[in-house]
């Protein structure tokens, strides 16, 4: 549905977007992670036609953003960073416009308004000024006019910035229910949104691509070893002995004391192996009570933090 | 384009600048209307319009100031430009906003007219040709004032800008009196029209071959003209200062003749510079 080959974004000696290659298929929902300033909204204005790309094609259902953008902006429907809404306006008022602007014929929209409203939950703000809402809603109106047209594709950056805990978890479902008729392009900072929202996830960094899989795959490729915290009653340098005397346990660290008379500790185990068991056996054989125990997977922070921060990648690249 | 421009119309009213406009110009013309007709008891309406030409200097920046800017400022632009919209379709929308606001103002300066009629005779004819050249005049200052503000994303220094720029198109009258006419300044203004040409083509595009073509090509045709036809430089500068001048064609339309050629002349420069506007937004996206 979107192609993007050697996408690449100038200004002046600045590159904003290197090389960009990827594509994402009809139905899919696809995750765009990076830091501020990676150049996820660049990428987005890019494919939206709002501004133009150095070099490199974006094709959308075919067609070409530059040859024909009137067709590929027909198919769109785009939520910025910041929600381009006319604050002298009233929600309907507002919507109306965007509506006629997208050429959506009458009877089209009469229909599809009180859904979309409805859907985002701004109807009882229909009649208000834009400029007298919150920036919850204003984000929500945002997504309400891309989503009028029913656009095949949607182009979301940060949809859910500024929203509360529990409209961020609507606005997630609603997105995940968007995602089996529409194609989505998704962007955000923050992880766990992109876990629970996109099927495939692409982190880009200084304007690269540093990794692009579903996130099962991701997070397996990184993780070599299965890491336990465990909070243990017992000296530390002693206890610390002990972990490491164990055969299968390649590390063992102390993190330091959290609750009076406990020491918390590290341990990564060597391979696939299941250490549970004998780090319980040896800390009750020197009658060390274990407080605590908790298995730590790698999330997509630390897949995220492993793969941008400089020391990181310079790491690899040393190796 | 339709729906930008009445979402545009709507807004100056949401607003207090559409107020604004309509008060200063009704009061400024109802003023000079007292003075001139009623208090003179003269019949002339035409020389009244002819006078408050000067209004314009005011009122179109107001009317200006915001049409590109605040679009810019809000990131509003963003919801335009990816849309299945034209650029011209924007910028045609914007246009004609502005231009309703000044036709609706000017509908209600009929009225002083009409009162006149019924207490003398006035020449119908004429002051419907003084009013078609005095909206053109209007609708040219327009196009100006919204290029300039599709220039920058604040307001204030659009307003200022186009207060300059009219300011300037005023005072070119006093100018071109004033610059000399002979042959060879003419050749040095040719010359220096092709050097800032020149510099103009290497700054948008930075190629010095290019550039090297234009400043020859340029230098070649001065010369060859100056060869063929040395006439032509003489009060070159005049002419071309002249291709600005907006308030001499109006003079035309103020004494009751209503001719072509300024009508034409104040069409196509809005045209001139809608396009002008048009481009500078398609560039953007490019930077």
């Amino acid at each position: 549905m979107i192609e993007v080959e050697k996408l690449t974004k100038r200004y002046g000696q600045h590159v904003a977007v290197d090389d960009l290659d990827f594509s994402v298929k009809r139905g899919e929902i696809l995750g765009f992670l990076g830091p501020n300033g990676a150049g996820k909204s660049t990428t987005m204005n890019i494919i939206t036609g709002y501004i133009s790309a150095t070099g490199g094609t974006v094709r959308v259902d075919g067609h070409d953003v530059l040859e024909e953008p009137e067709e590929v902006k027909r198919r769109l429907g785009y939520l910025p960073e910041a929600p381009p809404l006319y604050l002298d306006m009233t929600v309907t008022e507002y919507l109306d416009f965007v509506a006629a602007i997208k050429r959506v014929d009458a009877k089209e929209k009469r229909r599809s308004m009180e859904k979309i409203m409805d859907l985002v939950k701004i109807d009882d703000v229909s009649g208000r000024l834009i400029k007298n809402l919150s920036k919850g809603y204003r984000q929500r109106v945002g997504l309400a006019q891309a989503l009028i047209g029913n656009p095949p594709v949607l182009i979301l950056d940060e949809p859910t910035i500024g929203l509360d805990p529990k409209q961020i978890i609507e606005i997630r479902n609603l997105i995940k229910d968007l995602g089996q008729e529409h194609t989505i392009i998704l962007s955000s900072h923050i992880l766990p949104e992109v876990t629970a929202v996109c099927e495939r996830v692409i982190i880009i960094h200084r304007g690269k691509i540093v990794a692009g899989d579903t996130i099962e795959n991701l997070s397996r490729s990184l993780r070599g070893s299965h890491r336990l915290a465990v909070r243990v009653a017992g000296p530390e340098a002693e206890v610390l002995g002990k972990l490491r005397s164990l055969a299968q346990i390649k590390q063992a660290d102390a993190l330091g004391s959290r609750e009076p008379e406990t020491v918390d500790f590290y341990v990564e185990s060597e391979g696939d192996a299941d250490v549970r068991r004998p780090v319980f056996e040896a800390m009750s054989e020197s009658g060390f009570p274990i407080l605590m125990m908790r298995s730590v997977d790698l999330t997509l922070e630390d897949i995220f933090l492993q793969l941008t921060t400089d020391e990181a990648i310079e790491r690899e690249e040393v190796q | 384009m339709l729906a930008v421009m009445i979402r545009e119309f709507r807004a100056y009213f949401q607003s207090i600048t559409g107020f604004v406009f309509m008060g200063f110009f009704l009061l400024i013309s109802g003023f000079f209307f007292t003075l001139m007709n009623l208090l003179q008891s003269s019949p002339d309406y035409t020389s009244v319009l002819g006078s408050i030409t000067f209004v314009f200097l005011l009122v179109v920046p107001i009317l200006t100031m915001r049409l590109m800017t605040e679009e810019t400022r809000q990131k509003t632009d963003q919801l335009l430009l990816t849309s299945p919209l034209r650029i011209t379709d924007i910028v045609l929308g914007k246009y004609l906003a502005a231009q309703a606001v000044f036709l609706m103002t000017l509908v209600i300066t009929i009225l002083y007219p009409i009162l006149l009629s019924f207490v003398g005779r006035i020449a119908a004819m004429e002051v419907i040709g003084a009013y078609i050249g005095f909206f053109l005049l209007g609708s040219a200052f327009i196009a100006v004032g919204l290029f300039i503000s599709s220039l920058t994303d604040n307001q204030v220094v659009a307003a200022v800008v186009t207060f300059s720029a009219l300011l300037f198109m005023w005072i070119l009258d006093w100018i071109q009196q004033a610059v000399p006419s002979d042959r060879l300044s003419g050749v040095i203004f040719a010359a220096l029209l092709v050097t800032g040409l020149t510099l103009f083509v290497f700054l948008t595009i930075r190629s010095w071959i290019l550039s090297a073509g234009v400043l020859l090509a340029g230098t070649a045709l001065v010369v060859i003209l100056f060869l063929v036809n040395p006439q032509l430089y003489q009060g070159l500068i005049v002419r071309v200062l002249e291709w600005f001048s907006l308030l001499e064609r109006y003079n035309d339309f103020s004494r009751g003749i209503l001719s072509i050629s300024p009508i034409v002349y104040y069409i196509s420069f809005s045209s001139a510079f809608i396009f002008l506007t048009v481009r500078v937004i398609e560039k953007r996206r490019w930077q």
